[in-house]
């Protein structure tokens, strides 16, 4: 086994070279540039048979990639972020047209304020637009879960594309060992792209992606493609096995870490969740019985997998990388929904708000959160979602708004006292 | 685990010292994680990266709270908060600072406890920043004591692999002669256990109150206040006037200077240092000649010296 | 300079009688952008691929009926030019990595509206002929924004009453000049076309046909619905919008700007107004001389520089 010291960026590029991309739309952001500066080099130099073009827009990249998709090539971009949100409306338009590809998203937060350090709202805010999520929490996954996505994508009962997310500067810019897996046997497990009947020819005239008039036409198109998606996890769990015979690397659709006898488990996403395990390790040498449960898909959502391993649990903690304004965590909501209703269901669910904005989660929160998560179960009583935020934090950022000129008056009468 | 966390300026080759100290622990058989952190700000400004290594699998991600070993390239970085190169540093801690004081001058200024390394370096490494970083790396390959010259010298070789051959040379020459010169130190940075889940500190959270928009949105109600942030502090070369030569011309340094931090009082240029980023566009543009680039060091020891006679 | 070939269409007896688009479209009768696109999809041909934009043409192609004979992509108002930019760069891969039989290669047209022309797709637009992407473009022009009401678009003239500006002046604004904003660009061909000049058109879409690089048409396209008048007017209200002078016919190659069709003695632009109901206002319940007299003003100033 050889290993080379990969960038996710870097990890992600290898991912589209080995998955034999053809075509490759791109618009540099921050933190994903270097995923396209590395492909740009290798088509340049002949060791990547495919062809780049920088569009103008994430817009119009999203919208090229599907349209070189609906022509029957396999292709291959990036974003990340407000380059997401830019391409919105083409992420949902084109998840319609039923047409494969794969998208990595850097995840980085939104504006306003504008940041270029990660959270997840920018992933969030594409959980609906049909394109299936993998998310990614290691170097070595982004690379994987690349090649995973074009099977998930291309798969005759899907059809959708997919979204590989990781985590910006956390991923993005962080090298660990990373084995890259050999050219044809990658190729051999990717296989051949099958457009099967979405292609322009003019032998065989198409028109894609029409327009319809009326509700129930319309009802039966959007939930065809919610089918397929939950197909995803069927597909995937086969998928998953014949990628661990192999590469000798298992990624279930929901990881799951020293859950087995555990009381408490975590439930996050992405890169940070690693950090989350060394907390359960440390946990677990002090006697405390918590695991960590990491979705790696997230569309489709794995809920019969998530009802299947936190039966029986006595606390859940979801600690959200993300907020839905007006609402709180997200993953929160949705594992909520999923448990809903079931008898064994973990009788505590926590939502934990951290992590935004790149603000990092220490070793200490972690185990603070389980404590908080146990003295919930002891009391039977489920406090309030808790914002991962210190009175330090607080500290700066009113050293911050005096720098800032906001009113002292206003600061005065604002009872924003510290409450400990 | 080895935690070590490199702070130097954008464009003294940080990155590339970090990634060759990743490298090399890689070739050494380690599991290695390595990062750079940098956020907008550009060339001159105080940037760092990490590297962990160790024989299991690295799950800790993020900045390194409590470092193992502390490489600074620049000592100019030490006193900028804004640095944070002293943040987490403990007693056992090793501080490596490329620097032509003495290690006594060091501890007694930062009143440390902690085993402080300087790397004195020749005049012509001082004026070719770029070579900085593989100093930096060579001499804490050696205090780490993990890794050997060979596998050094190889890293070196794989991370510059796309830099011209001299260029090569050059870094290989002056990261092995560092290494060479720390060899009775070999060994010194030693690893040190987190905090257990036994005894830990308790997060002081709070709940975040509701405030008025007029607070809480991103508004600065204030005209330019950028003045209050130091960046004379990125410098390294300090554009110096010589009034003599100066022809009075009030207009060029002025108005060629990118931060507009020349101001014009009766025809005569005045640097304001404090923002000053050392760009030496007015050393290029004034036509008499009249502007100097000295070394930010020099130049400040000059200040103190004439600080303490005056 | 480009080579000045013979046209085959040198009259309308030239101009073929059977057509290729399929009838049986929901665009409203007498829509003088269906006519522009009937024309030249008898010229096109149906190894195309037409990529839509979000406008009245959305609708060409409902569930489960199309009216084209070769294929079309539906893509959104914004980047209709991109999706060409997808379809021409796969079929090019396709046929050099020998995936695809060379036979079977499409020319690619985009069709969009003026909203997104003059407005939301300019930038895609823009960044395709920076590209050099091998495509026709084609506008039908109804002068606003014709599939929600007809509300001001950048390409609403002067004067004109729309949902959006129903005062006594009309639109305040300026017809944007989309022709020299692509011209800028330097793509291999713009022109400018109306279904009411057919010989003008088939030649201009059969010389397009014949070069490779962005090329670009605008069509106006007189809009019974949204510039109220009765549809049996669309191709008079077509040919006055050339003999005013109003709609020149023109086309750019290698830097130079020709007109095809200038009218010697241009008619007043009145006798174009009057017939549309947008501009009724300009004449009930009094004629507002001054308005007309500055429509008519610049007019006259851009044929003077023509003519001179």
């Amino acid at each position: 086994m050889t290993r080379s010291l990969l960038t996710g960026n870097g990890a992600a590029a290898w991912g589209a070279r080995l998955a034999l991309s053809d075509y490759v739309p791109a618009f540099p952001i921050t933190p994903q540039t270097e995923i396209i500066e590395k492909i740009s080099r290798w088509t340049e130099r002949g060791e990547m048979d495919a062809r780049m073009v920088t569009m103008e827009s994430e817009h119009s990249m999203i919208t090229a990639a599907a349209s070189a998709a609906a022509s029957g090539i396999r292709v291959f971009s990036a974003t990340s972020s407000q380059g997401l949100l830019y391409g919105m409306e083409m992420l949902y338009t084109v998840s319609g047209w039923r047409a494969p590809f794969v998208l990595v998203n850097v995840s980085r937060g939104l504006a306003s304020p504008i940041t270029l350090e990660p959270d997840h709202n920018d992933i969030m805010a594409a959980r609906d637009c049909g394109f299936l999520q993998i998310h990614c929490a290691t170097c070595q996954e982004v690379l994987d879960s690349t090649l995973m996505a074009y099977r998930l994508a291309e798969d005759q009962s899907i059809r959708l594309p997919v979204i590989v997310n990781m985590d910006g500067f956390y991923l993005s810019f962080t090298r660990e060992p990373v084995e890259i897996p050999q050219a044809e046997k990658a190729a051999d497990f990717v296989g051949e792209y099958d457009p099967q009947n979405i292609r322009f020819r003019a032998s065989s005239p198409v028109s894609q992606a029409v327009a319809v008039l009326g509700g129930a036409p319309y009802s039966y198109f959007r939930y065809e493609s919610h089918i397929a998606a939950q197909n995803g996890i069927a597909v995937y769990d086969q998928l998953r096995v014949e990628f661990a015979e192999t590469f000798g690397r298992d990624y279930p659709a929901i990881e799951s870490y020293c859950c087995e006898d555990a009381d408490i488990v975590i439930v996050m996403l992405g890169s940070f969740a690693t950090k989350a395990q060394v907390a359960v390790d440390q946990l677990r040498k002090t006697g405390v019985k918590v695991g960590l449960l990491r979705p790696r898909l997230l569309r489709p959502f794995p809920a019969a997998l998530f009802r299947e391993l936190l039966s029986g649990k006595s606390g859940v903690a979801v600690v959200d990388q993300n907020i839905s304004m007006g609402l709180g965590g997200v993953l929160h909501t949705e594992l909520a929904g999923a448990l809903y209703g079931q008898a064994d269901a973990p009788r505590q669910l926590l939502s934990f708000i951290g992590g935004l904005g790149g603000r990092d989660i220490t070793l200490e929160e972690f185990f603070e959160i389980v404590s908080v998560t146990q003295n919930a179960v002891a009391q039977q009583k489920t406090p309030p979602p808790r914002l991962l935020y210190t009175e330090q934090e607080m500290r700066e950022m009113r050293k911050l708004q005096a720098a800032a000129s906001v009113e002292r008056n206003e600061l005065n009468n604002s009872g924003a006292e510290t409450n400990g | 685990m080895y935690r070590i966390r490199f702070h130097g300026r954008g464009g003294q080759g940080m990155i590339t010292a970090s990634r060759i100290l990743g490298s090399a622990f890689f070739l050494e058989g380690y599991e290695v994680q390595d990062a750079p952190r940098y956020g907008a700000e550009r060339r001159g400004a105080p940037i760092f990266a990490y590297v962990r290594a160790d024989d299991q699998p690295i799950y800790e991600r993020g900045v390194i709270a409590q470092p193992d070993l502390v490489v600074v390239a620049d000592d100019s970085l030490i006193p900028v908060p804004a640095a944070g190169v002293l943040a987490g540093v403990d007693d056992h801690t090793v501080l490596l600072i490329n620097s032509d004081e003495s290690i006594e001058t060091w501890k007694q200024r930062l009143n440390l406890c902690c085993k402080v390394f300087t790397l004195p370096a020749q005049a012509e490494e001082r004026a070719e920043l770029r070579f900085m970083g593989a100093t930096c790396t060579g001499a804490a390959a050696r205090l780490l004591g993990a890794v050997s010259r060979d596998n050094l010298a190889r890293a070196i070789r794989d991370e510059l692999a796309e830099m011209a051959d001299a260029i090569v040379e050059k870094n290989l020459a002056m990261a092995l002669d560092a290494y060479d010169r720390m060899q009775q130190y070999a060994g010194s940075v030693t690893t040190k256990t987190q905090t257990g889940a036994g005894d830990y500190r308790k997060p002081a959270w709070i709940d975040l109150p509701f405030e008025d928009a007029r607070i809480s949105a991103p508004d600065i109600h204030a005209s330019a206040n950028s003045t209050e942030v130091r960046t004379g502090l990125w410098r390294t070369l300090r554009p110096v006037i010589d009034y003599e030569r100066c022809n009075q011309c009030w207009w060029v340094c002025s108005t060629f200077c990118p931060d507009g931090a020349i101001k014009v009082i009766e025809r005569t240029p005045e640097i304001d240092y404090d923002h000053c980023k050392g760009c030496m566009v007015c050393v290029v543009q004034c036509p008499p000649h009249a502007i100097e680039a000295v070394p930010e060091q020099t130049a400040q020891l000059q200040d103190a010296e004439q600080g303490a006679s005056s | 300079m480009a080579e000045q070939s013979v046209s085959i269409y040198r009259s309308m007896k030239d101009l073929p009688s059977t057509h290729l688009l399929g009838t049986g479209t929901p665009m409203c009768a007498g829509c003088g952008g269906l006519e522009a696109l009937n024309q030249l999809y008898d010229i096109i041909g149906e190894k195309s691929v037409f990529v839509n934009a979000a406008g009245c043409m959305t609708l060409l192609s409902v569930y489960p009926f199309t009216p084209f004979r070769g294929s079309w992509l539906y893509t959104a108002m914004a980047s209709a030019p991109a999706g060409a930019q997808g379809v021409r760069d796969a079929l090019d891969i396709l046929i050099q990595k020998k995936r695809m039989n060379p036979d079977d290669d499409m020319q690619v047209v985009v069709l969009t509206g003026d909203g997104s022309a003059y407005g939301m797709g300019l930038s895609a637009t823009s960044a395709a002929m920076e590209r050099e992407l091998n495509f026709l473009y084609i506008c039908y022009d109804n002068e606003g924004y014709g599939n929600t009401g007809q509300q001001f678009s950048a390409a609403t003239p002067h004067g004109a009453k729309t949902a959006t500006s129903t005062g006594s002046a009309g639109y305040p604004g300026y017809k944007k000049d989309l022709f020299a904003i692509w011209a800028a660009h330097k793509p291999a061909y713009v022109a400018t076309i109306v279904g009411a000049e057919p010989v003008d058109l088939a030649r201009k879409i059969e010389k397009a046909m014949s070069m490779k690089g962005p090329r670009m048409l605008i069509a106006l396209s007189p809009c019974p619905t949204g510039w109220d008048f009765d549809p049996k007017e669309t191709v008079a209200i077509g040919k006055l919008a050339v003999k005013t002078g109003v709609w020149p016919l023109k086309e750019y190659v290698d830097g130079q700007v020709q007109h095809t069709k200038v009218p010697r003695e241009r008619r007043p632009v009145e006798d174009y107004l009057e017939l549309q109901g947008r501009y009724r206002h300009l004449f009930e319940p009094e004629k507002n001389v001054r308005l007309i007299s500055e429509i008519q003003k610049r007019v006259d100033d851009y044929w003077s520089n023509v003519e001179d």
